[in-house]
Parts: structure tokens; C-alpha cells; sequence
């Protein structure tokens, strides 16, 4: 393995590293713009040079591969008079709007003119404008704010393969253009706003919502999909902001889909369900959520000892976290040990969307064709447990005389049930958690709103089985409650504790590895002293 | 050294109403296609050791040794071998390569094969520049000729079994497609943007493949070096510099024109002797090779036009392509500057940041003294701006960064006093110099940007 000296300083490399990956892997930051790990390397903003030795001119350390012995100097006078000198090129057209601009506060050009930059522009000639856009469903384009890194260009190329964007013009006039009629609507078209190193392409969604320094951050998964994509929750004060992607090197990349990325309007849904519901004389009455969990234990209770054993089951939601489909499992069979454990219904498109790089075809992103993340976990979950299952089609082709009564949880993005309840439900009694009003949750005879992923602890599975942790980012809203804490009340236990349940549960739940936040990843607003 | 007889420009009279096309019958009545004849019976190894032992080296700018180039081709063909002809000529003040074709297309197309049978290339295309509509017409004629007579396509060269390829692409218009990077870009289909070397052209070019760029008039020499050996070639030019050169002349002269000597005169032969003296005035400057390798100045007549001494003594980049642009004692020395300057900001391809931005910021800065509007502290930031762009500080992909820089530093240096009287030391407005971040503030060889 090849040793490099940076400013001093000797790090490892692998073998054909770029100088700015192996001082990335060291922790030694070198300021980049073009340079994106996923992305090919253009060397064009020529900020990340520096000197080495032996080397009479400045070296892009985004392009040069590391040599044995090789003495790099990020902090000689040179590269620091380059750093400076780009800075100050890049901010002579920059309308420096930051005041009014949604990126401000994790803007790469503001970060490094306060680390790399000089404190006054010498220019004095007028700017030049241009033109905003609206290149897309999702995504706007500040062109006067755009320093030509061409991230987004190679990235709509390189891993979308859909080539939208392009560079239109020459010199100091180009733009990021999208061609008449051809906007920028790939399922990938989000990531464009994650590239962009300054605020030039924006989230229509996200637009002037919140300054990213409020943002705090929680590590989840997608559940849009059964890929399993790793992301940040970012939000405040109840409320999510955004979704953006948290680099996995085996499943998502530094990329999420549009369908992830949006994936977050369910949990500030106006419509949420919140209040718990009892049915008294045949219509709905708002109760005290204990008294309701209560109610429904007893109900439960007193129908499965006038319909002895398989009279009752469970409907486990491929949205619920394991353990949760765990508990709810352990309770239904604790009260009749022959209840059935059907797995609730898992919307499929009609193929996987599968993107790839522009020319040389290869595979950069699929997006899963089954739309729910945890079906492979619940169906774990399961066969854990032993028993009487069934899938959905199964249960919602039969009628099993005998089964009087269902636990059903839903908690699906969006509605689920269509305009009836599902056919099999219809004569049972019900006691219904989900997070949306629906037909189903309007003839439950018990209601429990619950929660949605982002507030609540929990581990989905993916299409590959490999199964993945989510943290809370904040707690329910009152009048909702985490499914898990609802069954850890029916079970007697004092607390939801999610370490203790994958104890529990065994292999291969123990070992799945809680993800942490650490500083780097939250978005923190440094106060400058003046 | 002794320029005796035409070479390049044997087949076309100094007299233009003599002047004509020389279709295929002309050229091979003239001894052409000879050279190519010899070259089928030579080891491709030893075509290029002619070459290089000739000295020849690029007349596209850079001056680079044309069979150096060839060698760093792989002897082992593992795929296709490229030869791509760089007819973009559209340096300001060159336009010798459209007088070699619009007259003696054969020529190149002879020098073509000989290079593709030298380095197994298999194709070659001559990019030409997208203005050059009649040449291109002419090449395209000569190009059917020659496929008529055997030279390209069929059996091989002249039925040797060697198969070469040769299409004619035309440019759509972009100094930037002239660097040979951009010219690979631009041919296979893309944005003329430069690419970053490593990989050189040689390695991977067009396509992936090794590839060969060469000048229009770097190819025309040799077939003459061929016919008459590399000793004949260096009884011409410098040591350093050996063989004829294409000259062309513009600008305050009384002939303007393309003129054929040897390299090394001096630049007051040229004027006086080949373009026939200065014209309204006494001589006050001159672009030495395209406006990219800068100028020379006043008291300059006597550099020798090579590729060294226009260099070392003249203060210049190089000679480039010999494109002289004569300047007569009435010339306004800040506008030619803001012309060339505009130039350059108008072709930068926008890739790297200090070009992009650089040169818009000169220009505008340029304007603005034009205006009237100039200050002491503005000569200051031209010179710091220069400094902080090209291949040669290694701030930018290509060469075009180094051409506004080298204007620029010419300019200025050689004619400070001009600049200077059109920027009163009372600024206008001020901006201060120093860095005042509280960091350390020390000069350096790219200015006062440090910390
Ligand atoms: C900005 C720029 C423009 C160029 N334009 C031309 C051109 O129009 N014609 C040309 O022959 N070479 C041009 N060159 C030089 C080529 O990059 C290259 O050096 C040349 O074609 C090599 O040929 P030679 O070795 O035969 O000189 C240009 C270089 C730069 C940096
Ligand atoms: S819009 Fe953003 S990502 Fe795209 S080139 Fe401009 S700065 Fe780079
Ligand atoms: S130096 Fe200028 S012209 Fe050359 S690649 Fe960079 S931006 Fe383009
Ligand atoms: S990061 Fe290296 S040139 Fe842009």
C-alpha cells in the first residue's frame, strides 16, 4: 500500500487512489467542487490543487493518483494562493444572495470562502445574471448561483442515464439548460439538489421551508420500497423537512429515488389519524387511548372463549418494523394459540425501474418493484413464530367461517384499502392501528392510531435480507401511538425496548447494528466570532 | 542554412493571378505521390526515425518533434490507430493552412498516408475548421480523386495491402475545437471541452484509441523529407529549428499574404522583405505566432522567428504558427490588448474556473480603462489575474488559459507606459490590495492571495 505525505503528515492509500479520496479516507479535507466520488472526474474547478513535490506545476488532486512517497502540500503558498485565487473567481459572478437562498447554511462556496477564501472580492465590474428555471417536477434551477461544476450534468448522464441536463454556451455565458419539452423528471431527479455543491439547483418541495441550521438529523431507511435505502430524517420540532440520502456503499450509494425522497409527506399528512376510536352502538366515539387498548384486550379476550382457538388473527403490516410484527404476533398467539398471522397486502409495480450509466449501459440504480420495505421481515417474523399464515391473496380469497376477529395494521404511504374494506374483514370484529383514515379504519371497531417510521425505532428488511435499523427522530404527536409501545402495554411490559425484542427474536435480529449520528452528519450552524 | 527554392509552396506561384488548384494529374505531374511510393517500401520504423532525424517539428503551435510524437504511438496494434489532421486553424492572424489546401490539397493528403502508414493508423480525419467552407469543398474533391487513384479505401495504399481511411470533418465553429484534446471531443461527437492529460492522445485519443495530431503543415513537410532526406530538410532553418515555415503575414504591411522562408529569419526580414515594409507608419509591434504566444515589441526586430529564439530572447510563449500580426506606431496598444482578451473570454470553453471567470474579469476591467474609467490599481490586477492561468502554473486543462495570459503579460510589460497613461495613479475608486483577514498577507509568485 502506497504512503503518501499530506502537509506533514503520512496516510496510507489504496493502490490508484486520487490524492483528494485518500486524504478524504484520512480525514484531511481538500476543497473540492467538481470532484464527486460517484460521479466521473472532470478536474474543472480547479480549486482542489496543490503542490507536490518534484512537480514544478500545481496538480489536480481529484485526478492524480497517489504515488509511493509521493509529499503533498495542501497549505503551501501556492496552493493556498490558488484556493484563494478560485474562490474569489467563483464569487465574481455569484450574486452572493445567501440571505434569501435555501442553501445557504450548507453551501460549499460559503464554507470555503470562510475556510479557503479571501475576506473582500476585488471585483468591481458588474455581475452578470442569468436566468432562473424550472427544469423539472422537482427541481429549480438559480442559474446565476451555479459555479459550472457540472455535477449535475454528469450525473443525469453517468447514474440516471437520462442525460437531461446539459451545459448550453461557452465561457463565462454557460448555463445548465434542460432541451424544450425534456424536463428533468427521472426518478432520480432529486439527487441533482444533493450534488449541487451551492444553491443553484433546488428542491420545489423543501423550497423556503426552514434554514437548514433549525435541521437536526435522524438515520433511517426508505420506506418506500423493498430496497432498503439508507437516508436522513431531517426535521424539526415535529415536523419533517426533508429526506436525503445516507451513504451505503452496497445498497443506495450516495443516491435515493424520488419515491424516497417524498416519502415523508405521510408523517405531516393533515389527515393523519390521531384520538383513539371505540365503537359504541354501532358508531365511533372518541376514547382514551389506554382505555381503548383496554377495550380491545378484553373484546379480544372474550371472543376467542366463545369461539374457542382460531378464532382470531392478526393482519401484519409489511410496513411494521419486526419487532413490532414480533410483539403484535406473541400477543395475538398468547390469547389464541392457533390464531392465524396473515401478512398484509404488498403493492408491486410491474417491474423493477432499473437506471444506467449513458453509454456504457451498466446498472447504477433499481428502484424495487415491491413497494413496501419490510415484507421480507414480517415474513421472518412469521415463520419465527410457527403457526397457522397466510398471504394476503390467501386470506382474501377464503372465508374461513370460524375466524371472528382481526388485529389488522395498516400504515401503509397512502391509502390502502380502496374505497371498501377488504372483503375477508368485513364480517369481523376489528381492531385497527394505521396512520391515515380509510375505510377500514372508519368501520374498526377499535381505532389506535399509530405511528409512522419516523417516529418510532425498528428494523426493516430488504429485498437482499439484509435488515436494517431506523431511529426515532422524534415522538409521536399525542392522540398516536407506536405500535410497539401499544403491545408492550398488552404484554405487560413496562417499556417498547427494541434491543431487548431483537434479544428476543434471536439471529439474525441481534445482530443488527443501530446507525448513530455523528457530528459531522448534523447539519450544525457554526457561530464566527466577529 | 540556405532557403533556396519553395518547398511547401513549390506548386503555387508568388504571383496570385498564377495561382490555381492542383487537382491529382498536376501533382503527380509534379513529382507527387513519389514520396509515397518510397514509404510502402519502407519498415514503418523507419519512416518515423526519417522524421524525427529531419528535426521537423509542430508547426500547430506547440513545436513539438512530429516523429517523437509518431514513436509514442504503440508499436503493438491491439485496435484501431487514429490520425486526426488539425485543420481548425483559427488562431487570430494564422492562415497558412488554408492557402496550403485551397492550392495544394495533394500535398497534405500525401503526407496523410505517409503518417498512417508510420504509426498503422487506419483512419485518418482531417477536422477542418467550420468557416473554411471552399477548402473543405477542395478537400473533399481531392479526397474523391485520391480514393479514384488508389491512394485511400480499396486494396491499401496504392494496392499494398495497407488500408487507410481518410474523411474530411468539418467543425462547427469553436477556437476550443482547435486544441487537440477539444478537437477529440468535438469528433467524436461531443462538446469541444478539453480533456485532462493524463491520458495523453497517443494512449487514448479518439475513441479510446492511440491517436496522432498533427498540424496541416507539420504533415505537408514530410513528403519533401522523405523525397530528399533529413539532411536536405535541416540545410534550412536553425539547428534547433530546421526547415521551411509558413509565414503569414497581416496587419500594417504592405504585402499581406502567406510567405514561405526558412525559420530563423528575423522578424524585420519578414516585414521588410517578405510582406514588403510597414504600411501608414513606422513599425511598433508584432503578434509573433497567433496572438496566444504574445507579442513582440519595438525594439524586437531582430529576433530570430524559431522556435527557441522568440522565446528566450523575445519574451514570448513561442513562435506558435507564425502568424504575425504587424502593428504600426499608430496602433492603440489597450485596445488590441481588450480585442484579444475579448477573444479569449468569448472562446474560453467555460470548463476550468480561472478561464472562465479570468478572462470575462480581464475583459471587463480592459473595458473599463477603454471607457476612460481605468486606475493605477487595475495594471496590478490584470498582471495578478494573468499569472493565475494556463497549463504552465497548471491552473486549467489547456493551452487557450496560457494564450490570454501570455497576451496579456506581453502587452502590458512591453508597453507599460501606454497602459499606465490610460490608468492616472489617482484611482478612481479604491480597492484595497492587501489581504485583510488578519492572516499573513505575503507576496507570492501568483499575487497577494494568501493566508
Ligand atoms: C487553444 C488552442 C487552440 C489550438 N488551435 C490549433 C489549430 O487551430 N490548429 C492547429 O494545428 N493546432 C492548434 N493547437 C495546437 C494543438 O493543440 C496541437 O498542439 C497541434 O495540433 C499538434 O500538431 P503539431 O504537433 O503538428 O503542431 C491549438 C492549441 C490550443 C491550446
Ligand atoms: S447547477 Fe449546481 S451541480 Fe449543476 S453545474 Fe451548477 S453548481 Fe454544479
Ligand atoms: S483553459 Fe479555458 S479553454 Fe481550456 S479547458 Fe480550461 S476553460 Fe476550457
Ligand atoms: S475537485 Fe479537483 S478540479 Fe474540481
Amino acid at each position: 500500500m502506497p504512503k503518501i505525505t499530506v502537509d506533514g503528515q503520512t496516510i496510507e492509500c489504496k493502490d490508484k487512489q486520487m490524492i483528494i479520496q485518500a486524504c478524504a479516507d484520512a480525514g484531511i479535507e481538500v476543497p473540492h467542487y467538481c470532484y464527486h466520488p460517484g460521479l466521473s472526474i472532470v478536474a474543472s474547478c480547479r480549486i482542489c490543487l496543490a503542490e507536490v513535490e518534484g512537480v514544478p506545476k500545481l496538480v489536480p488532486t481529484c485526478q492524480t493518483p497517489v504515488r509511493d512517497g509521493m509529499v503533498v502540500h495542501l497549505n503551501s503558498t501556492k496552493s493556498i494562493a490558488n484556493q484563494k485565487q478560485v474562490m474569489e473567481y467563483l464569487l465574481v459572478n455569484h450574486p452572493l444572495d445567501c440571505p434569501v437562498c435555501d442553501q445557504a447554511g450548507e453551501c460549499n462556496l460559503q464554507d470555503y470562502s470562510y475556510q479557503f477564501g479571501r475576506s473582500e472580492s476585488r471585483f468591481e465590474e458588474a455581475k452578470q445574471k442569468k436566468p432562473k428555471k424550472d427544469v423539472g417536477l422537482h427541481v429549480l434551477l438559480y442559474n446565476d448561483r451555479c459555479i459550472m461544476c457540472t455535477r449535475c450534468v454528469r450525473f443525469t448522464r453517468e447514474v440516471a442515464g437520462t442525460s437531461e441536463l446539459f451545459v448550453d454556451g461557452r465561457g463565462s455565458k454557460e448555463e445548465i439548460e434542460i432541451f424544450p419539452g425534456k424536463p428533468l423528471n427521472n426518478k432520480l431527479s432529486g439527487n441533482v439538489v444533493d450534488l449541487c455543491p451551492v444553491g443553484a439547483l433546488l428542491d420545489k418541495d423543501f423550497l423556503f421551508k426552514q434554514r437548514v441550521w433549525f435541521l437536526k438529523s435522524a438515520p433511517s431507511i426508505s420506506p418506500a420500497d423493498a430496497g432498503g435505502e439508507n437516508i436522513w430524517v431531517h426535521h424539526n420540532e415535529g415536523v419533517v423537512y426533508r429526506l436525503k440520502p445516507r451513504y451505503n456503499e452496497q445498497l443506495n450509494k450516495w443516491w435515493i429515488s424520488d419515491d424516497t425522497r417524498y416519502s415523508h409527506k405521510v408523517v405531516n399528512d393533515p389527515k393523519r389519524l390521531y384520538g383513539a376510536m371505540r365503537t359504541q352502538y354501532g358508531s365511533q366515539v372518541e376514547s382514551n387511548y389506554d382505555d381503548a387498548i383496554q377495550q380491545a384486550d378484553t373484546d379480544l379476550k372474550r371472543i376467542h372463549k366463545e369461539n374457542g382457538d382460531a378464532s382470531l388473527c392478526a393482519v401484519l403490516s409489511p410496513m411494521m418494523a419486526s419487532e413490532e410484527a414480533y410483539l403484535l404476533g406473541k400477543y395475538i398467539r398468547s390469547i389464541d394459540p392457533a390464531a392465524l398471522l396473515v401478512i398484509g397486502p404488498v403493492p408491486m409495480a410491474a417491474e423493477d425501474e432499473v437506471f444506467r450509466h449513458y453509454v456504457s449501459g451498466q446498472e447504477t440504480f433499481r428502484i424495487q418493484a415491491e413497494k413496501v420495505p419490510n415484507k421480507n421481515g414480517v415474513t421472518r417474523v412469521i415463520d419465527l413464530l410457527g403457526g397457522a399464515k397466510q398471504t394476503w391473496d390467501e386470506f382474501s380469497q377464503q372465508h374461513p367461517t370460524k375466524l371472528k376477529a382481526a388485529w389488522v395494521v395498516g400504515g401503509y404511504l397512502s391509502h390502502w384499502t380502496g374505497l371498501d374494506a377488504p372483503a375477508p374483514l368485513k364480517k369481523l370484529y376489528k381492531v385497527v392501528q394505521d396512520i391515515l383514515p380509510s375505510h377500514l379504519t372508519h368501520h374498526a371497531d377499535i381505532l389506535l392510531p399509530s405511528a409512522t417510521w419516523v417516529e418510532k425505532d425498528g428494523s426493516w428488511e430488504n429485498y437482499q435480507n439484509m435488515s436494517q435499523a431506523f431511529v426515532a427522530a422524534f415522538p409521536p404527536r399525542d392522540g398516536a401511538m407506536r405500535e410497539g409501545n401499544v403491545y408492550a402495554k398488552l404484554l405487560g411490559r413496562r417499556t417498547y425496548d427494541v434491543a431487548h425484542v431483537r434479544q428476543e427474536m434471536g439471529e439474525p435480529f441481534t445482530s443488527i447494528k443501530v446507525p448513530t449520528i455523528s457530528e459531522a452528519d448534523e447539519p450544525a450552524m457554526e457561530f464566527v466570532e466577529i | 542554412m540556405a532557403f533556396t527554392e519553395p518547398v511547401l509552396t513549390k506548386r503555387i506561384p508568388l504571383d496570385a493571378s498564377q495561382r490555381k488548384l492542383i487537382g491529382y494529374d498536376d501533382y503527380v505531374a509534379t513529382g507527387g505521390y513519389k514520396s509515397l511510393k518510397q514509404a510502402l517500401e519502407m519498415p514503418p520504423a523507419d519512416i518515423i526515425k526519417t522524421v524525427t532525424d529531419s528535426g521537423l517539428r509542430g508547426r500547430g503551435g506547440a513545436g513539438f518533434s512530429a516523429g517523437q510524437k509518431w514513436s509514442f504511438i504503440p508499436k503493438e496494434k491491439k485496435g484501431p490507430h487514429y490520425l486526426c489532421v488539425n485543420a481548425d486553424e483559427s488562431e487570430p492572424g494564422t492562415f497558412k493552412d488554408r492557402y496550403l489546401i485551397d492550392h495544394d490539397p495533394h500535398l497534405l493528403l500525401e503526407g496523410i498516408a505517409i503518417a498512417c502508414l508510420a504509426t498503422q493508423c487506419d483512419i485518418a480525419y482531417i477536422f477542418i475548421r467550420g468557416e473554411y467552407h471552399y477548402s473543405a469543398k477542395v478537400l473533399e474533391h481531392a479526397l474523391k480523386e485520391a480514393y479514384a487513384h488508389g491512394i485511400f479505401g480499396g486494396d491499401g495504399v496504392l494496392g499494398s495491402g495497407k488500408k487507410v481511411e481518410c474523411y474530411v470533418h468539418r467543425g462547427a465553429g469553436a477556437y476550443i475545437c482547435g486544441e487537440e484534446t477539444g478537437l477529440l471531443e468535438a469528433l467524436e461527437g461531443k462538446r469541444g471541452w478539453p480533456r485532462n492529460k493524463p491520458p495523453f492522445p497517443a494512449i487514448a485519443g479518439a475513441f479510446a484509441r492511440p491517436t496522432v495530431i498533427n498540424n496541416v503543415e507539420t504533415l505537408m513537410c514530410v513528403p519533401h523529407i522523405l523525397e530528399r532526406g533529413p539532411a536536405w530538410f535541416k540545410t534550412m532553418g536553425t539547428p534547433s529549428s530546421p526547415g521551411p515555415k509558413l509565414f503569414g503575414m497581416s496587419g500594417h504591411v504592405n504585402n499581406p499574404g502567406v510567405y514561405e522562408d526558412e525559420l530563423g529569419i528575423t522578424l524585420d526580414y519578414a516585414i521588410n522583405k517578405l510582406a514588403g515594409g510597414m504600411k501608414g507608419g513606422a513599425y511598433k509591434a508584432s503578434v509573433c505566432g497567433g496572438i496566444s504566444m504574445g507579442i513582440l515589441g519595438t525594439n524586437q526586430l531582430d529576433i530570430k522567428l524559431d522556435f527557441d529564439d522568440v522565446r528566450f530572447r523575445g519574451g514570448c510563449l513561442g513562435l506558435g504558427t507564425a502568424g504575425m500580426i504587424v502593428m504600426n506606431e499608430h496602433t492603440d496598444m489597450v485596445k488590441a490588448l481588450r480585442n484579444c482578451v475579448r477573444f479569449y473570454a468569448h472562446e474560453s470553453c467555460g470548463q476550468c474556473t480561472p478561464c472562465r471567470e479570468g478572462s470575462n474579469w480581464m475583459r471587463k476591467i480592459l473595458d473599463r480603462i477603454l471607457d476612460g474609467d481605468g486606475k493605477a490599481a487595475d495594471l496590478q490586477m490584470l498582471m495578478e489575474l494573468e499569472k493565475t492561468m494556463g497549463i504552465m502554473p497548471g491552473t486549467t486543462i489547456c493551452g487557450l488559459a496560457d494564450g490570454t495570459a501570455w497576451a496579456t503579460r506581453t502587452f502590458i510589460n512591453k508597453f507599460y507606459d501606454e497602459f499606465a497613461l490610460r490608468c492616472p495613479e489617482a484611482p478612481t475608486k479604491t480597492i484595497p490590495l492587501k489581504v485583510s483577514s488578519g492572516r499573513l498577507n505575503v507576496l507570492t509568485p501568483m499575487g497577494s492571495n494568501t493566508r
